[in-house]
């Protein structure tokens, strides 16, 4: 978070942009390529979908996307899927207590942070990094070009550390964010275009681990957000819990290992998915098996999709409208796909909703349109979105109340000031905790930042005033600015993400993962040239047992001490004197091989074979 | 007002030079009103409202601006919350009023006020009633009960408004009558007990519904 707020360089379009879904459990990008936005392949079959799985190897290797999640069962702690629930969470949060196989470390700062194989902990900026960056390798391997800059979405109910983190994870992967763009708008500006009509809707967009039920109106060629709600903790995943704790329950197992949580999970989601079609279905795990009825699963997880009513019965009331009012429901993530939760969804709407956008990809397609809407000049005059701050953003004032300057829903960017003082005589310093949330009362409230204003002249008690300056910009970020009205000096401001990372401390992991890279690549190179190493010497020991009679013994030295010096450099670090060594001996031993290869065609045409002699 | 860019006047209230198009920044002292280039009033009309507010953001929004250098970025910005932050107020008949009666002096959006001594003691011993009689629906869960206690404070509310409203148009129309000015101000407090009153029960509506 900065302290003033800041006004980068002008956007250089640069390039080819894209936009990224970087959901729970699938993550995608897409792009708008000859007029029409289309998700790109990830992997070799010509997939959208790149499952939102990491896995970590004990050399220090990182496998992203199908395969990693083909590891999980054998690797539970080292393979982290559904990341996303514990971006901008502190390591307390109660997201770190769900049922799951994770090991949590402790470290600097009330980070989470994941214990996995080959060294350093990880924080879910840097797992979240991982899978962007493989998006971003992808889209460069389709448009042949460099891809630098992305339009990623957010869910809309992510709060301010959520989406910062989610904005550091993009930088970490090299690409800059052109915009922070909440899910349920990309969803309705993908349908919103698609049909080219007005009107106002509502989006039920329930993904693997968060929900956001967002109104908005589309009047000429503005995309307005009237309102917005969720639960930033509810997705796919709980009716995988609740299914795998019925389970563990049948079986009686109190204190399952991370493999078997892991496996049960996995059996799980495969039941779930299975039950969208099917009426029954045979869930097997450990060689055990159960018996599961669609009817059975309903009941299971009746309790999640239920509370998802208030949430869209809130959303309606903040917009100030009747469903009866709204002209479509548009559904948005996978779960959506469950029958139960269509019907509620029905049933809480009256109506029958949206769906021909495929719900897995909507998402996508709608941030490949705004990246395209921000950058190609020639389409500026098409659509404006507004959206809008989903959480109220409040200060910290005496007594542990929080006093609320930026409400809810209020139409991004947005801007309030509130005036402090001081209470002691001589006080030249004032603390500022800023928080987020609908509560009255700060502990009830997500924590954003704490501020020290300091440096302020020493007066008596209530004489200093500080005008300390919020404003939300478009990306539904905040950042601060402080004025001391007397003297006009806007003061410094030492910042302090409560559940994030310091700007420095990305720096600083940038500037790792770049030099990690590079010892990548070296490691890399080392080994193709050591594999190269051992395959020439073979085949020159093998020709020099065969055929060193054709060589004096001056020319035999010289061959042995090329080669020597080859196997010397194998067993060491340099990949390039490495490289020039075996070059080096190829070109030495050229005459040798033309002389051996004189023979067998000598021996060829006098009817022997080399081989016996 | 002067273009930065090409240094034609235009009317204070103009979004983009009339003649190079540029964005301006919001004239020093611009107040909600003028965000619409509307003169103070009282009563708007919201449908129109509506349509400037997209007309203006489409004109101003940063989304617009994203390759403009940093000084146009700056002022889109600028223009874009004072936009918003007046569409917020204007639209709403209650924040509107309280931002006329600021706009000559009052500011009763803090919750700190002493405007409590002037309030007549009827008035606030009706209200200590009101709170009394909510707690205790509250501490019982009779929910329907204070619903019903909301439809009339409701009422109440809109009533207080409309004399609110009457006297701002009076102040409005001869600036200085402080009469006007502190019946208007009575008036607007009194909407505001009546909003805290409906929002608890709104609070204890969602808690219930909730569970």
């Amino acid at each position: 978070m900065s302290g003033l707020l800041q006004i980068h360089d002008p956007l250089k379009p640069k390039g080819q942009v894209v936009g990224i879904d970087l959901g729970t459990t699938n993550s995608l990008v897409a792009a708008v390529v000859h007029g029409t936005p289309r998700c790109l392949p990830v992997d070799e079959a010509g997939s959208p979908l790149l499952p939102s799985v990491v896995h970590y190897a004990a050399d220090g290797g990182v496998t992203v996307g199908a395969r990693a999640r083909a590891l999980a069962a054998e690797f539970p702690t080292s393979t982290l899927a559904s990341v996303k629930r514990f971006l901008g969470k502190g390591r307390a949060d109660a997201e770190t207590r769900k049922l799951g196989a994770y090991r949590f470390a402790d470290g600097v700062g009330d980070v989470v942070r994941f214990e996995v194989a080959g060294g350093t902990p990880v924080t879910p900026i840097e797992v979240s990094a991982e899978i962007l960056r493989t998006l971003k390798r992808r889209a460069e391997a389709f448009f042949s070009s460099k891809v630098e800059q992305a339009v990623i979405t957010v869910p809309a109910y992510f709060d301010d550390a959520q989406r910062q983190a989610t904005k550091d994870a993009g930088r970490l992967a090299g690409l800059e964010v052109l915009r922070l763009l909440n899910e349920p708008t990309a969803a309705a500006l993908a349908y919103g275009l698609d049909k080219g009509s007005q009107g106002t809707f509502a989006v039920y967009d329930l993904g693997g681990g968060t929900f956001d039920v967002s109104i908005l109106s589309l009047v000429d060629g503005v995309f307005q957000v009237k309102s917005t709600c969720g639960n930033s903790a509810l997705g796919g995943d709980d009716f995988d819990r609740a299914i795998a704790e019925q389970v563990l329950a049948a079986r009686g197992l109190q204190a399952p290992t991370p493999a078997q949580v892991t496996a049960i999970l996995a059996a799980a989601r495969a039941a779930k998915e299975t039950l969208t079609t099917a009426e029954t279905t045979t869930l097997r795990v450990d060689g055990h098996h159960m018996e599961i009825s669609r009817a059975q699963l309903e009941t299971w997880i009746a309790p999640w999709v239920e509370k998802t009513g208030p949430v869209c019965r809130r959303a309606l009331k903040d917009a100030g409208l009747s469903a009866a009012q709204l002209d479509g429901v548009i559904l948005v993530g996978g779960a959506t796909r469950v029958p139960a939760v269509r019907r509620y969804v029905q049933q809480v709407f009256g109506r029958a909703p949206l769906g021909d956008i495929d719900p897995d990809q909507v998402v996508a397609l709608g941030a490949a349109v705004q990246a395209d809407l921000l950058t190609n000049a020639q389409r500026q005059d098409e659509v404006l979105l507004l959206d809008v701050i989903p959480l109220s953003l409040g200060l910290e004032t005496m007594g542990g109340v929080v006093e609320k300057l930026i409400p809810r829903n209020t139409t991004i960017p947005a801007a309030a000031a509130q005036v402090f003082t001081t209470f002691q005589d001589g006080q030249t310093a004032i603390d500022i905790h800023v928080v987020q949330g609908e509560r009255e009362l700060v502990a009830d409230c997500r924590s954003l930042a704490r501020f020290r204003l300091s440096g302020l002249p020493s007066l008596a008690a209530g004489m200093t005033r500080v005008e300390v300056r919020f404003e939300v910009n478009a990306d539904g970020l905040l950042s601060v600015s402080a004025r001391e009205q007397a003297t006009g000096a806007v003061q410094s401001i030492s910042v302090k993400p409560t559940h994030g990372l310091t700007d420095e401390q990305v720096e600083q992991m940038l500037l790792d993962s770049i030099e990690h890279a590079e010892h990548d690549i070296h490691a890399r190179m080392l080994v193709e040239q050591r594999v190269e190493a051992q395959r020439i010497l073979a085949d020159a020991a093998k020709q020099l047992r065969e055929n060193g009679d054709l060589l004096d013994a001056t020319q035999r030295r010289t061959l042995e001490e090329a080669m020597a010096l080859v196997q010397r450099l194998a067993g060491e670090e340099d990949a390039d004197a490495l490289r020039e060594a075996i070059a080096a001996l190829d070109e030495m031993a050229k005459p040798f091989i033309e002389l051996v290869m004189n023979r067998a065609m000598t021996a060829a045409l006098a009817g022997h074979s080399v081989e016996q002699a | 007002m002067q273009c930065w860019n090409c240094h034609t006047d235009f009317a204070p209230g103009t979004l983009l030079c009339p003649r190079c198009g540029k964005v301006q920044p919001p004239a020093v002292g611009a107040t909600l009103f003028d965000a619409f280039g509307l003169a103070p009033r009282v009563d708007v009309d919201i449908p129109e409202l509506e349509q400037a507010y997209r007309e203006r953001s489409l004109q101003v929004h940063p989304d617009r601006y994203t390759t403009a250098q940093a000084r146009e970025r700056r002022f889109a910005l600028e223009q874009s919350t004072l936009l918003n932050d007046a569409y917020r107020t204007l639209k709403d008949r209650a924040a509107r009023a309280f931002y006329v009666l600021k706009l000559h002096g009052l500011d009763l959006s803090r919750e700190d006020l002493g405007t409590q001594k002037d309030m007549p003691l009827d008035f606030l011993e009706e209200v200590m009633q009101l709170r009394e009689a909510l707690d205790g629906h509250r501490e019982k869960g009779a929910l329907e009960a204070a619903l019903h206690m909301a439809g009339d404070v409701s009422v109440r509310r809109s009533t207080a408004l409309a004399e609110a409203e009457a006297a701002l148009r009076q102040l409005l129309a001869h600036p200085g009558q402080d009469a006007a000015r502190t019946e208007a101000s009575h008036a607007l407090a009194r909407v505001r007990y009546f909003t805290r009153f409906l929002e608890e029960v709104d609070a204890m509506e969602e808690e219930a519904l909730e569970g």
